[in-house]
Formats: C-alpha cells, structure tokens, sequence
C-alpha cells in the first residue's frame, strides 16, 4: 500500500477488523518493526527519516501516539509530571519542558488539575491526559489509535472537543482509526479504507467516499456512521436524502427539510415475557470500608427482561450486578433472586441460579481446555459424565466453539474467550445472565456479534443483565434501563422512556446516543421523535402511512 | 486537592512532600540516600550487639529524630507514646519466655508461677532482643516514612549513576502494585463464582492461590506490554541521559546528617567496647 500523509490534514484509517488498522498505525511511529517483531516491505519514511534505520525514540519526535487504553499510558505520578515525561526524554532543558507542558495542559483543560495523580482523572480525563502527552513532544504528526473505544459518552465527547481544537490550529497532522464515527465525521479531511487483507480500497475525500462507495464499505464490513445508517433505509422506504447526511445534526437537518409521513405507531413492547418479577433489590446499602458504594436501591424486574445498568465510570454500576448475581455478597433480605436471596446461598445453587460473566473472561478460566471449561460447573455438581458430555455438546455447539474443543482458553481469539465464558456463566442452567462490560475494549463487530448472541438468549427466556456505557447497544437491545449516578439509581423503566429523557440522562453524565439525538431534533413530527433504534426507522415503502404530516399532533 | 496534611502522604506525589513540609520537619527535606547510607551502620551494629546498651541508644535517638523531624497529628503522637513501651514490653516479656533456660539458669529468680521460673537472665535477653528489634524498626522508619519511591530512585540516578532506564522502569512498575491488587481481587472473586477449591485451612487457600497465577501473569505481562510501547512512543530511552526537573541534591545537610550519623554509630560502638 502507498499513502502519503499531508501536513496539516486529519486522515481517518477505516477497515473490517483485523485489517490492520492499528497495525499501519504502529508502523508509522517505528513501533513496527522496532518494539514489535514483524517483516516490514517497502518502506515508511516519516519526514526525511527511513523508519527501519530510525530508532523508535527517535521517530517519536516526529510520530506521537495516542492508544486505546489511558491505563496503559500512565507512567508517573501527577498529572504534570506525566507531561513532562516525554520532553524530558528528549532531554530538553528544564524551562522548556515546562513551558511545553503548561502549552499542552491548557489544550486539553487539564493545567488546573496538574497537582493531581492521573488515577483520579475520569476516563476521558486520562485520555484527554494521553492527548497532552503526545501534543507535549511537538510532534507534526499524531495518532491516535482508537481514543474513544473504552470512554463512557461524557469522555467521548470531552475528548472530541479538545480534538477538534487540536485539528482548528491546523498545525499538525492527525491520524485517526475510530470506530465510534458519528462524533469524529465532522473533523475529518480525508480517509483511508483498508480491505479484509490490509490491502488499499480507498483513500481520498472522506465525506465523498462514504457518500458514493456506501454499498461497497458495507460490504467491506467497515462501519459507517448511524447517522449514514439511519439514511440508507430510509431511501429503502422512498425517502431520499441528498447530500446523504454523515452527523446526527445533517440527518435532522436532512429530515426537516422533507415532508415526513407519519409512523404506524407500533404498539409497545409488553415488559418482560411472565410479568413476574424474577429478581427484586429492596433498601439495598453496601459499603466499602467507610464510603457507600450503593444506597438504598430498590428495583424489581421481570422474567425475560433485558436490563442495561448504565452509568459513568465509578457509578456503581458493576457493584450494583456484582451485589445482585453474588458476587459481592449483599446484606441478608436485600437481594431475592426469584425468592432466593444469594447472601445465604452456597456456591452451587448460586451458580444455578443466576451466571456472572466478569470484564476479563479470562480471569474466570480455570481449567486447561474448553470443554473442560464447561464441563467443570456441571462436574462439581456429581452430574453423571454421559449426561455432562452431552450438555457440553451442545453448548460448544450453540456457541460456535466446535472446532476450539480441546484448545487451551487462554488461546482463543478475544470474541471466542467472551463466548466460552457466557457458555460457562449458563451452563448449569441459571435462568438470570450478568455480564459486566461485555463490550469494554472490543470493536463494534465483535461487541454486535455478543450481543446478538445474548439477544438469542434473551428471546429463548434468559433474563439478561449488563453493564454498559455504550448507549447505542443499550438502545438496540434492552428492554430495561437502569440509570446509576454515585451509587444512587436515579432512574429505572422501560428503555424507551428513560432513553428519552435527556435531562435524566446528562445529569447522570451520560450522553443521548447519536440517532435518538438527531430523531429529537424533528420537532414538526411527534411520531418520529420517539425513535431510538436503526430498525424502527421505516426500511420498505409499506412501512408507511400515505398521507403527509404537516407537524400537527 | 489542599497543600495541608494528608495530600503529600500520597505516594505518589513524592516530589512535592519535601516542599510542603514545614521547615521544622527538617526529615523529608533529606536526601532518601542521606537516609539509607546515615543509618546502615548503625543496622549491622544493632544486629550483631548483644547488651542492652546499644539498641538503647539508637531507640531513644530514632524516637528524637522522629519526634523532631516528622510530621506528627496528636493521634500519633499517642500512638508513638503508648505503642512503643507497649511493644518493647510485651516483646520483651515474649521473648524471655523463649530465652533459652540452660543459659540463664544460674542467674536469680525473678518471679515463679508454679513450677516455672523467670529468671534475671532470660529478662535481660528477651528485652535486648526487644530493643534490637525496636531499634531496627526505627532505624528503617526514620528514613522510611520521610522519603518515597520516586525520590529514591531520582536520588539513585542522580548520585549512584543508576542508568536511568532501569530507575525510571522501576518507577513505571510501582504503578501496577494497586493495578495488580484490583486484578487479584476480580480473579479471585471469579474463581469463587466458578466454585474453585471451596473450604478453609492452608490446603484450600493455596490451591487456590495456585490458580491464581496464571490469569495474574497474562494480564500483567500484557499490560506490561501495551505500557512499555506507551512508553517507547515517548522517546524513552532514546537519548543517553534524561532532563531531571525534580533534582534531589547532596546538600550540605545530607552530609551532615549522613556523617552525624556515622559519628554517633562510632560514639555508641566505642562506649559499648569500653563499658564490655
């Protein structure tokens, strides 16, 4: 592949996973081949420097980067401090690093807080931090590796601001790999798309490529932005929109300058499926040495719900599900798990009662090869071996883990770990699944692909509970929404409802997803406003009533 | 985050604790080498010293410095007032219990419950052990609780010619000590969840443990990993040597205190010569 990166613009790198996107990203820095091992052809010359003769530090002068993960990029002890660390490297006299920093805190908002441990930041405060740090080595060029894929909405949004700022000086030039489109189009010069085997499919004007190439990125698997989505059925159904809107703000500017028809208001969804309640939480406190992690939560939820707790990141979210599934053991009489409160169960009827599918898969595998792994709740239990086998099976069929049978857990791919420990989570028969952050650090592909799996669940009568920040999914699949803000649930109910209340959802430091945000913005169609999902848009002619609606009620 | 008291007790935050102490607590404002190297003698001297005499004198000199030097809420001023005749005490009595009879049995009784006598002898030995521990302890905390990571190792490249990439790596990795502890902690519980090795006693719990490692290490050769390149994508280590803003100099008082010190180490080891 050949590109050439113009000073100044900001280039966006698109492509199906595993295309080698982060891969490109590593090698523009000397990262590849230096730090990691690999076979480079062709050459990567960032300014006047070759990257194989170059050293990594040395191209780190020119390259700065920003990665996915703000934990990892944390190396002192104050946020100044980490500033400062990669103009000391440098070796620059001591003014200098300091005026350097104080340049680089005040671009990202963060110079009042210098004293600070970067620990206390929130996500999007570290990440902001990372931003500093790389704007710090007066790099000409930045790469940003995926800045938002672990922030919660609010972090989003902060980070994208002070990007923005960053790209209006226009003095540097910026390389982005982002799934998370919607924020980011507005910002971005060019594009770069990458084929399922790392080879070039496109580069140039990025708003013209998504414009005329949809289908094909589609079929690419590359994702595009919801708001080109959201566009893209609606011509299905006859209602064209030209140019094809990139941002929540062009698709309700797109909308509202036609003439909508109005929806077939479906009838709602009925909440649960046996409208008994299978869990009920009552005056649940829990605290962690002297501070109150959860208050006084009430909440009941029915059998075949789909439950999103949702949240900022320290909200208690995760405690909440740790509480509920047993995890943490909750006080006695506060958690009842279809009349079985978890605080006075042993672990085997716990385990069949409700599953818990922690963060990092790996930290619950406990045996050397997946069938092992699934057979092992089961064996505790004395189940005869025909009978275990069998129901092994079975799971490693529906979870498409056939061909991994004897491979050790460690081994498997990312989204094959996530699959094998929600089979482990359900394999003695818990009618309630938990899963903390199923989607944290995954791209949109894999985090679909779960949680498609789980919507299957879910219709086959597991009732689901996650934790998540990423509202969008929240929207496409929940039918409940639980809102947590320091430990207090502020809002619970049917995900339609609590999704649209914005206020609710900004005073808990969260964001409306970008397609509720743009149907708000319609105020002339009341039938339109209320939509939050891509398949509620309507996709077929049918799907719509004839007469047109001139904004009355 | 407020200059007062508690904000500069954060480990991390070691470069601005010398700064915000006051001028009396004259301890933080020490070079952490001063306060390595000023004391060391004096360890191997208390370690091998078999009278009472010498750990005497490095206690009562400890709890000066500390008394003088360090930080102090009325609290654990308390604490310092009971806690230490308390631990003295009640080491001492433990220890004479264990002091071997055969040794001391010549000496006169102190007291006699039943069949079982305290003698003279075993007194003496279990407080000087009392004291030799009580001195260690304070020899280690005068320096100890003054200084932080990140001071002593600036302090070792800057004056010990430690290279700077493993002083500054080291730095890096004091970060994943609470990183690790919260991974431990999620690895645990999820084990438990899984019903690994249930039950109480020594068996369990470390077969348990064992279960442990493996999730433990992944994780943090993998973090290790992604912090290095983080790393490496900062020019760390790519000149020869690093601008140092936090410079921890040897100051005339750092070798003054280094050198009392070693005066004082000298004074008590030549009384305790000359007492026999």
């Amino acid at each position: 592949m050949s590109l050439e990166l113009l000073p100044g613009e900001v280039l966006l790198i698109l492509g199906p996973s595993g295309s080698g996107k982060s891969t490109l990203a590593l090698a523009l820095n000397g990262l590849i081949p230096h730090a990691v091992p690999a076979t480079l052809t062709g050459s990567v010359r960032v300014g006047e420097r070759e990257t194989v003769g170059a050293s990594v530090a040395t191209l780190s002068e020119t390259v700065a980067m920003v990665f996915q993960d703000p934990d990892t990029q944390m190396i002192t002890g104050s946020v100044l401090d980490e500033v400062c660390f990669g103009p000391e490297n440098l070796g620059l006299p001591v003014a200098e690093v300091l005026e350097r920093a104080e340049t680089a805190l005040r671009e990202v908002d963060l110079w009042e807080r210098r004293t600070e441990n970067p620990d206390r930041l929130s996500g999007g405060g570290r990440q902001r931090l990372a931003i500093a740090c790389a704007l710090a080595m007066r790099s000409p060029v930045l790469v940003l590796d995926e800045p938002t894929a672990n922030l919660d909405p609010a972090g989003i949004e902060e980070v994208y601001r002070v990007l923005a700022r960053v790209v209006s000086r226009g003095d540097r030039s910026v390389v982005l790999i982002e799934h998370n489109l919607d924020p980011a189009m507005h910002l971005v010069d060019r594009v770069l798309v990458l084929d399922a085997l790392g080879r070039t499919a496109f580069l140039g004007d990025a708003h013209e490529i998504l414009r005329t190439h949809t289908a094909e990125l589609l079929a690419l698997g590359v994702w595009l932005p919801v708001s080109l989505m959201a566009a893209l059925r609606l011509r299905e159904a006859g209602i064209v929109l030209d140019p094809l809107p990139l941002t929540p703000d062009e698709l309700t500017a797109g909308l509202r300058a036609h003439a909508l028809p109005a929806l077939n208001s479906e009838p709602r969804q009925t909440a649960g499926i046996w409208d008994s309640p299978i869990l009920r939480v009552s005056n649940l406190t829990l605290r962690r040495g002297r501070r109150e992690v959860l208050r006084d939560i009430n909440l009941s939820l029915d059998a075949g719900s789909f439950l999103a707790v949702i949240g900022t990141n320290g909200a208690g979210k995760t405690t909440l599900v740790q509480a509920i599934a047993g995890v943490i053991p909750p006080p006695r009489g506060t958690v009842s798990l279809a009349g079985l409160d978890p605080a006075r169960l042993d672990v085997r009827t716990l385990t069949s009662r409700v599953g818990f599918v922690f963060q990092n898969p790996e930290n619950q595998f406990v045996t050397y090869t997946v069938a092992d792994e699934l057979a092992h709740g089961l064996r505790l239990r004395g189940i005869d071996a025909e009978i275990v086998d069998a129901r092994v099976d079975d799971l490693l069929g529906r979870f498409a883990l056939t061909e991994a049978r004897e491979q050790h857990p460690f081994l498997l791919s990312g989204g094959q770990k996530r699959r094998l420990s929600v089979g482990t989570a359900l394999v003695a028969g818990a009618p309630i699944l938990a899963l903390d952050e199923p989607t944290f650090g995954q791209d949109r592909a894999r985090a679909n692909e779960l949680l498609g799996l789980l919507h299957e669940l879910n219709a086959g009568g597991t009732t689901i509970i996650v934790v998540s920040h990423d509202l969008q999914l929240v929207a496409d699949y929940a039918t409940h929404v639980a809102v947590m803000r320091d430990g207090e649930l502020v809002g619970m109910g049917p995900r339609d409802e609590i999704l649209a209340d914005e206020e609710l959802l900004l005073t808990a430091g969260l964001r409306m997803p970008p397609l509720i945000r743009a149907m708000r913005g319609l105020k002339e169609h009341p039938t339109w406003r209320s939509i939050t999902r891509l398949d509620e848009l309507p996709g077929h002619p049918d799907d719509l009533v004839s007469t047109p609606n001139g904004g009355a009620e | 985050m407020s200059g007062v008291r508690g904000a500069g007790l954060d480990p991390y935050r070691a470069d601005v604790q010398g700064p915000l102490a006051a001028r009396r607590e004259y301890l933080y404002g020490l070079n952490p080498i001063s306060k390595i190297f000023g004391p060391a003698p004096a360890m191997v001297l208390v370690l091998v010293s078999t009278t009472m005499f010498t750990p005497l004198c490095f206690v009562i000199l400890c709890a000066l410095l500390m008394l003088t030097g360090l930080r102090w809420q009325r609290s654990s001023l308390l604490t310092l007032a009971l806690a230490l005749p308390a631990f003295i005490l009640v080491f001492g009595i433990s220890f004479s219990l264990w002091a071997d009879q055969r040794h001391t049995a010549h000496t006169p009784v102190v007291f006699e419950i039943g069949s079982f006598a305290l003698t003279s002898g075993a007194l003496d030995i279990g407080f000087t052990t009392a004291l030799r521990l009580a001195a260690l302890f304070g020899l280690a905390l005068t320096g100890g609780l003054s200084s932080t990571g990140p001071d002593l190792v600036r302090s070792s490249i800057q004056h010990l010619k430690l290279p700077y990439r493993i002083g500054y790596t080291a730095l890096a990795a004091y970060r994943f000590v609470p990183r690790f502890g919260y991974e431990l902690e999620s690895i645990r519980q999820a084990h438990r969840v899984r019903g690994m090795s249930p039950g109480r006693g020594p068996i369990a719990s470390t077969r348990r443990s064992m279960g442990y490692v493996v999730p433990l290490l992944t994780g943090a050769i993998r973090h290790a990993g992604r912090v290095s390149l983080a790393m490496d994508a900062r020019a760390f280590g790519a000149h020869d040597t690093r601008t140092e803003r936090h410079l921890v100099p040897m100051r005339r008082r750092d070798w003054f205190f280094m050198i009392g010190f070693w005066i004082f180490t000298a004074a008590v080891l030549a009384i305790a010569i000359w007492r026999g």
